[in-house]
């Protein structure tokens, strides 16, 4: 029964990989249904990452238009060796990590503003009832943007310091401050 | 190294964190808007394109046929001569490669010898001046550069045209 069942998943797993290179591919010819498709297939996916990346619903919403706007444009470089959503997850993180310098004034962002009273702010509630998500949004950018690739996104500290243009060590350090804030945020206090 | 009671909880809520969320508004508008104001760039860029070649190409045809069709006059100063014909030729070809290439400039080409081709293209049209030189009323070598000429810009147009624009 296990197996008809496992049988079942396999043939769906199959056809949903079958449908999706089949819509990747017609895109790629310019074909905009497939591509509309292809959308309302991972939009959510997508919209989560910028959500957790930018802390902020409107600017997640505004950069996931231009994800999908890069996308279309760049969608002839995808050859198929990896996985689509691995290749999308990478292209979401890039183009709203670009569309976010270009927004708001990266340098005032990263180096002045944030540090002012994110850290001094108490979360909404040190409860077991506030989940993740909202303590994420809540940390200071650089902390959450390195939190969320590191963590959540399983980027290396190198990669994420290549594309947030830090240093390897202020990559981790932000890490750990991300860490720190959390684990005061939902009560631990000294472990 | 031992986890700590908040590393443990931390990973678990990280595992069970929904990879998907719902925008608030539908954002497909925007983004199909911005897909046509794309297209419609590409397509009035292509088509001014085109009409540069065309230009260019019924321009060249017309200053040949002219020169071909042109009653013989040898000694007339106002005659314009073979030498003259090549020199115009090489002049306009000139100009319009380079409208085309500041066109073009920082757009990704779809091949990457292009320019290889386009320098190949080059030494062929020299060689016909070479030639012409020797020859100057030669209708046949001043066609030949003609074709060489647009198919110098036919190739830059069309390794600057995105991959879906040829298919």
């Amino acid at each position: 029964m296990i197996d008809a069942q496992a049988s079942v998943v396999d043939a769906s797993e199959t056809f949903s990989q079958a449908k999706e290179k089949a819509l990747i591919q017609a895109a790629q010819k310019g074909d905009k249904h497939a591509y509309h498709t292809l959308y309302e297939l991972h939009v959510k996916r997508v919209y989560a990452l910028c959500y957790r990346l930018t802390g902020d619903r409107a600017l997640a919403e505004d950069a996931t238009q231009e994800v999908f706007i890069q996308l279309w444009r760049k969608l002839t470089n995808f050859d198929g060796q990896s996985r689509f959503t691995t290749w999308l997850h990478s292209v979401t993180a890039n183009v709203t990590v670009s569309y976010m310098r270009k927004q708001r004034g990266w340098f005032q962002r990263m180096f002045n503003i944030e540090d002012s009273a994110a850290e001094y702010e108490q979360a909404e509630s040190s409860s077991a009832e506030v989940d993740l998500e909202s303590y994420i949004v809540q940390l200071p950018e650089r902390a959450r943007m390195v939190f969320v690739l590191h963590a959540i996104e399983g980027y290396r500290h190198e990669e994420i310091a290549d594309m947030l243009n830090m240093a390897v060590g202020t990559s981790k350090a932000q890490f750990h401050r991300a860490k720190q804030l959390m684990k005061e945020w939902m009560g631990y206090g000294d472990e | 190294m031992v986890m700590s009671k908040f590393e443990h909880d931390l990973q678990q809520q990280l595992d069970s964190l929904s990879q998907e969320k719902q925008p608030q508004r539908d954002l497909w508008k925007g983004i199909e808007l911005s897909l046509e104001a794309d297209r419609k760039e590409v397509t009035e860029s292509g088509f001014h394109g085109k009409h540069v070649a065309l230009a260019a190409s019924v321009a060249l045809v017309a200053m040949v046929s002219w020169f071909t069709l042109k009653p013989f006059s040898p000694d007339s100063q106002d005659t314009l001569n073979g030498q003259t014909l090549v020199q115009a030729l090489s002049n306009q070809h000139e100009q319009q490669m380079d409208a085309l290439l500041v066109k073009f400039e920082g757009q990704p080409a779809v091949t990457q010898n292009w320019k290889q081709q386009l320098q190949e293209l080059d030494s062929a049209a020299n060689a016909i001046k070479a030639a012409l030189e020797e020859d100057p009323d030669n209708t046949a070598l001043l066609k030949m550069l003609q074709n060489v000429y647009q198919q110098q810009m036919m190739l830059v147009e069309r390794v600057h045209a995105p991959k879906w624009q040829q298919i």
